[in-house]
C-alpha cells in the first residue's frame, strides 16, 4: 500500500476515530492522542509490507496503537509525571453535562489502572472487541484476556467506589 | 458466601454477551439462590453501564489533512510531530520557539515599513500566547472543514492586542484574507510555531496569509480603542472561495 494514498485514505476514515479514543483513553490527553494518531498512521503507511494479511487488520492498527501509547507513556514518565486532563467538556443540555461527569469518573479511573489493564478496558469497552479480538491484538491466551479483564474490572470498581 | 470462580467467570461472560448457551440455566439458577452473585452481577452491569456510557470523542477535522499531508510529502521520514511535541512539551521550550519565530518574522515585516516601529512595542510577552492560550482571553472560534483546508482559528484579547490564532492544515496552497471594517486597528505583528513558510500581507483593514501542510501561525491587531469588532475570514483555493466566516470580538 505504500505509495498508494487512496487505499491509505481509505483506513483513514475508517479507523481514525477508534484510533484516536483508544490513544485518548490510554492517555488521557487529546494533544498527546493527536500525536500517537499521527504516528500510528504513519508506521501504517510505511510498514504496510509487514502487515500479514491472514491477520485482520483492525487487530494490526489496533495493536499499533496500544504499543505508540504505552510507549509514549513511557516517554512521559521520564520526562515529567502524566498530567489528569480529562478535558471533555460538556455543554447546554442537563444529560450530557451527566454524561460529562460521568466520563471524567471513569478515566480518571481508568488512569489509576496499570497499562496491561487499561489496554483490556479500552479494547473491551471502547473499542467493543470480543474475548477473541483481544486475544488476537494483545496475542495473549484468550483465558489470559479474561483473567485480565476480570481484575481490570475489579480495580475500576474499586477506583469508581473510592472516588464516590 | 464467596463465589466459585467458575460462576464469576459466567457473571462476566453474560454481561459481556458472550456466555455459553450451555452455561445459561446454570447461571439463572445461581442468581436465583446466591444474593451474593446477584449483587456481583448487578455491580460489573453498573460499571459496563457507565463504561458504555462515555461518548466516542471526535478527532479534530484537521488531523487526517495532518495525516495525509504527513504521507505525501515525507514518507522517507519518520514522524516529525512527535519529536517536535517532545521537544516543545516544555512550556518555556515552547514559549521560547514561539518567540523566536515571532521575533523574526516580525521583524521583517517592520523592516518592509509596512507598519511603524512603534507597532513592535508589546510584542515581546504576548508572543506565547499562541501556545500559552491561557494568559489571553478566548473570545470566538471557529472550525473550518474543507476538503483543502481544515483546522480551527481563534480569536484571543489580550489589553489592547487581538489575537487571531490559526491551527490549520491545508492540501494545497490556500490564501486566508482576513479583513476588519474598523481603520483604527492596526497590524502588530505575526508569529508562527512547528512551521516556516507561511507568507503573510497586511494593509489598512486586511491581512492576507498564504499557506500549505500544517500550520499554526497567529496574527497580532493592535485594538487601541478597545472597540467591538468583527473579522471577516475568506479562505481561497485555487482561486475561489472556498469557506467564509468570521470571528467577533465584544468588549466587556
Amino acid at each position: 500500500m505504500r505509495g498508494d494514498r487512496q487505499s491509505f485514505e481509505v483506513l483513514l476514515l475508517k479507523y481514525e476515530r477508534p484510533v484516536f479514543n483508544a490513544a485518548y483513553r490510554m492517555l488521557n490527553s487529546r494533544d498527546d492522542a493527536l500525536d500517537v494518531t499521527q504516528t500510528v498512521f504513519l508506521k501504517v503507511f510505511e510498514n504496510f509490507a509487514q502487515y500479514d494479511p491472514q491477520r485482520r487488520f483492525f487487530s494490526w492498527i489496533y495493536r499499533i496503537t496500544l504499543n505508540e501509547s504505552i510507549n509514549w507513556i513511557g516517554r512521559q514518565k521520564r520526562l515529567q509525571p502524566l498530567a489528569e486532563e480529562t478535558s471533555e467538556e460538556a455543554a447546554g443540555p442537563e444529560e450530557e453535562a451527566q454524561n460529562a461527569g460521568i466520563a471524567k469518573e471513569v478515566q480518571v479511573a481508568l488512569m489509576t489502572l496499570t497499562e496491561d489493564y487499561r489496554t483490556v478496558i479500552v479494547l473491551k469497552h471502547f473499542l467493543e472487541c470480543s474475548y477473541s479480538e483481544i486475544s488476537e491484538v494483545l496475542g495473549i491466551p484468550e483465558k489470559t484476556v479474561k483473567s485480565r479483564l476480570y481484575t481490570a474490572r475489579q480495580l475500576m470498581k474499586d477506583a469508581l467506589g473510592t472516588r464516590n | 458466601m464467596a463465589i466459585e470462580q467458575k460462576f464469576i467467570e459466567l457473571i462476566h461472560a453474560d454481561i459481556d454477551g458472550e456466555i455459553e448457551s450451555s452455561d445459561r440455566a446454570e447461571l439463572a439458577a445461581l442468581l436465583e439462590s446466591s444474593p451474593e452473585a446477584r449483587a456481583l452481577h448487578a455491580e460489573l452491569a453498573a460499571l459496563c453501564s457507565a463504561l458504555g456510557a462515555v461518548e466516542s470523542l471526535d478527532p479534530p477535522p484537521h488531523l487526517r489533512h495532518v495525516i495525509m499531508n504527513s504521507v505525501s510529502k515525507e514518507p522517507e521520514e519518520a514522524p516529525k510531530p512527535r519529536l517536535l511535541n517532545t521537544l516543545f512539551a516544555a512550556p518555556a521550550l515552547r514559549y521560547a520557539a514561539v518567540f523566536a519565530a515571532g521575533v523574526f518574522v516580525t521583524i521583517s515585516i517592520v523592516n518592509s515599513g509596512q507598519i511603524s516601529e512603534r507597532a513592535f512595542d508589546d510584542m515581546t510577552p504576548l508572543v506565547g500566547t499562541i501556545a500559552d492560550p491561557v494568559s489571553a482571553r478566548l473570545e470566538s472560534t471557529v472550525s473550518v472543514n474543507e476538503t483543502s483546508v481544515a483546522g480551527q482559528v481563534s480569536l484571543r484579547s489580550s489589553g489592547p492586542l487581538l489575537i487571531l490564532d490559526f491551527d490549520l492544515s491545508s492540501r494545497e496552497p490556500v490564501d486566508i484574507e482576513a479583513s476588519y471594517t474598523d481603520k483604527t486597528i492596526w497590524f502588530n505583528g505575526f508569529a508562527q510555531l512547528e512551521s516556516s513558510g507561511t507568507s503573510i500581507s497586511a494593509e489598512s483593514g486586511k491581512v492576507r496569509l498564504g499557506m500549505d501542510g500544517k500550520r499554526r501561525y497567529a496574527v497580532y491587531l493592535h485594538n487601541q480603542g478597545g472597540r467591538g469588532m468583527t473579522v471577516q475570514l475568506r479562505f481561497i483555493a485555487r482561486g475561489e472561495v472556498v469557506h467564509e466566516t468570521s470571528l467577533d470580538y465584544s468588549p466587556d
